[in-house]
């Protein structure tokens, strides 16, 4: 546990030393946050309601699902895997070291936007604080999930962008954060809701900020959940797979 | 093969239809550097990483220091120090960081004393991609020894160094032999092999092709010694056999033959030289080299 303790204190303070990964989980998230914040609340003031929520929801995606999935292909590819391990780090602490450090990243610019968002811009509290974060704290497991899956499995760094965008932008486009899913034909809401960016807004907005849109955040809630456990198995089953004979 | 801290018995490694290493065995006893030479793509580093269980063998036995590489982990990992030909850290990360990380995990206290001795200790700051070759490689070993490893496996270590990096190495390799580490060393470098290790091994497509000394893996192959002169009139040149000695070349003045009786060959030049009048200006009796000897296994093809 102290080694555990030790390696994740260091995997985030090289974390903040690497330009790209304070661009991926703080700075344009924080910046997108700050310029879509204030359009969004000038030119529709209801989407103020649960903008803590959808800037929050932009911010967690664009960190675990760009960010992270670069950093586990170059540790696979650049032979850092390798010296780890014949160093006595296990596969296993690599790929949780990583999961849990881009988790305090992104709870950490969570809270930023969640804190910020009445402050700036007006914008609404949730009606049910507990269930905010419980939403939060979900969502954040299922998109490294998903990050995580996409680092493991991708061969190389072009293949890992190209996975990471065909995540990323249906996610902004056809969850409900930039702009109503409701305004979407139906097929592109069948197509938005196996995102969990599309559960995680109807979560938000059913059962933390009590706004119904006709969706069971509870339901949404559960989805994210699993698809999150799923998509993690897979990720830990194929990261074992690799020191096997690699 | 008794007692032997390294035991590899019939190891076989296939890559699809390619034998990478083809029933390869040998023991290295403790306190031993033992070499594993060989050109390109001949089951060097496959032989080592099968060691260092970062590859499955489709066949044959292992042991480091009586434990199964595949089997007990756990026990291996305190035994079994490696620096790997080609590995690397994260670009972010500090050589402090790095040796406060592998010692965590071997649940050391941190070994800043290793990179002293590394002579790392103006770097601890320093993340990975700012450090030379030189220094990379020297933190890559300090970081294999972080808990005292009763066998360390250096595959290529000296590659891309510089002399001054390739000399510190050697002394760190030494230093080892004299604590009583057992030392398996991969290298392509003839000259290292033979300065460094008690024994060594050449592996020719995936097999073994001689192991023993470096003297007696030389001596396996011609046993031809050298024997180059000069004198001051040139008196032997244009060059002819004298006695059992074949005469080879004429070169920037030197008249070169080879014999494999050097003695009675040499005092027959000599005696030439003396008759006819003339002063030896340079003479030099050159034995076969392990260079020479591991050129001619790769010529025959084992």
């Amino acid at each position: 546990m102290k080694a555990f303790v030790k390696y994740l204190l260091v995997q985030f303070k090289m974390d903040v030393r690497e330009k790209g990964t304070l661009l991926t989980y703080y700075i344009i998230p924080l910046v997108f946050y700050l310029v879509m914040g204030a359009v969004f609340s000038s030119i529709n003031p209801a989407t103020k309601e649960t903008l803590a929520a959808s800037m929050t929801i932009f911010a967690i995606t664009m960190g675990a699902v760009l960010g992270l999935p670069g950093p586990i292909v170059k540790i696979r590819e650049a032979g850092v895997l390798r010296a780890y391990r014949v160093n006595g780090i296990p596969n296993g602490a690599v790929l949780l070291v990583q999961g849990v450090s881009a988790f305090l990243h992104l709870l950490l610019v969570s809270i930023m936007i969640f804190l910020s968002a009445p402050l700036l811009f007006s914008a609404g509290l949730p009606g049910n604080y507990g269930a905010y974060f419980i939403v939060l704290l979900v969502f954040i497991f299922t998109s490294i999930a998903l990050g995580l899956i996409i680092g493991v499995i991708a061969n190389g760094q072009g293949i890992a962008t190209m996975l990471s965008q065909a995540v990323f932008l249906p996610s902004l486009l056809l969850s409900g954060i930039m702009f109503p899913a409701s305004m979407l034909p139906g097929f592109l809401r069948s197509v938005g809701a196996v995102f969990p960016a599309t559960q995680a807004m109807h979560s938000f907005t059913g059962i933390a900020f009590n706004v119904s849109h006709g969706c069971d955040g509870n339901l949404a809630l559960i989805i994210m959940a699993l698809i999150g456990t799923i998509v993690l198995c897979i990720a830990i089953w194929r990261f074992a797979a690799i020191g096997s004979d690699a | 093969m008794a007692g032997a801290e390294v035991l590899v018995k019939g190891l076989v490694k296939k890559y699809g239809n390619l034998t990478a290493v083809n029933e390869i065995s040998f023991a290295v006893q403790k306190g031993e550097v033992f070499g594993l030479l060989g050109p390109n793509g001949a089951g060097k580093t496959t032989t080592l990483e099968c060691l260092e269980a970062i590859r499955k063998p489709d066949n044959g036995q292992m042991r480091i220091a009586g434990y199964d590489p595949h089997t007990d982990v756990r026990d291996i990992r305190k035994k079994l120090g490696v620096q790997l030909q080609s590995s690397s850290l994260p670009d972010s990360m500090r050589t402090d960081e790095a040796m406060a990380l592998v010692c965590a995990w071997h649940g050391r206290g941190m070994r800043l004393d290793l990179l002293i001795r590394f002579g790392l200790e103006a770097s601890l700051k320093k993340q990975y991609h700012t450090l030379s070759t030189g220094q990379r490689r020297r933190l890559h070993l300090a970081l294999a020894l972080a808990h005292d490893p009763e066998v360390i496996i250096l595959d290529e270590p000296t590659a891309g160094l510089d002399v001054q990096g390739r000399a510190q190495l050697h002394d760190a390799i030494r230093e080892l032999k004299t604590s009583g580490v057992t030392v398996l060393l991969a290298t392509h470098d003839m000259a290292e092999a033979e300065a460094l290790c008690d024994r060594l091994a050449i592996l020719i497509q995936g097999k073994i092709a001689v192991i023993g000394t470096p003297a007696q893996v030389t001596a396996t192959g011609s046993s031809d010694t050298r024997i180059l002169i000069r004198t001051l009139n040139g008196i032997l040149l244009p060059g002819y056999d004298i006695g059992s000695a074949r005469f080879i070349r004429e070169s920037e003045g030197y008249g070169e033959w080879v014999s494999s009786d050097a003695a009675a060959s040499l005092t027959e030049i000599l005696r030439k030289v003396q008759l006819a009048g003339d002063v030896v200006e340079d003479l030099r009796v050159q034995r076969p080299s392990l260079e020479e000897r591991f050129l001619e296994l790769i010529k025959g093809g084992c």
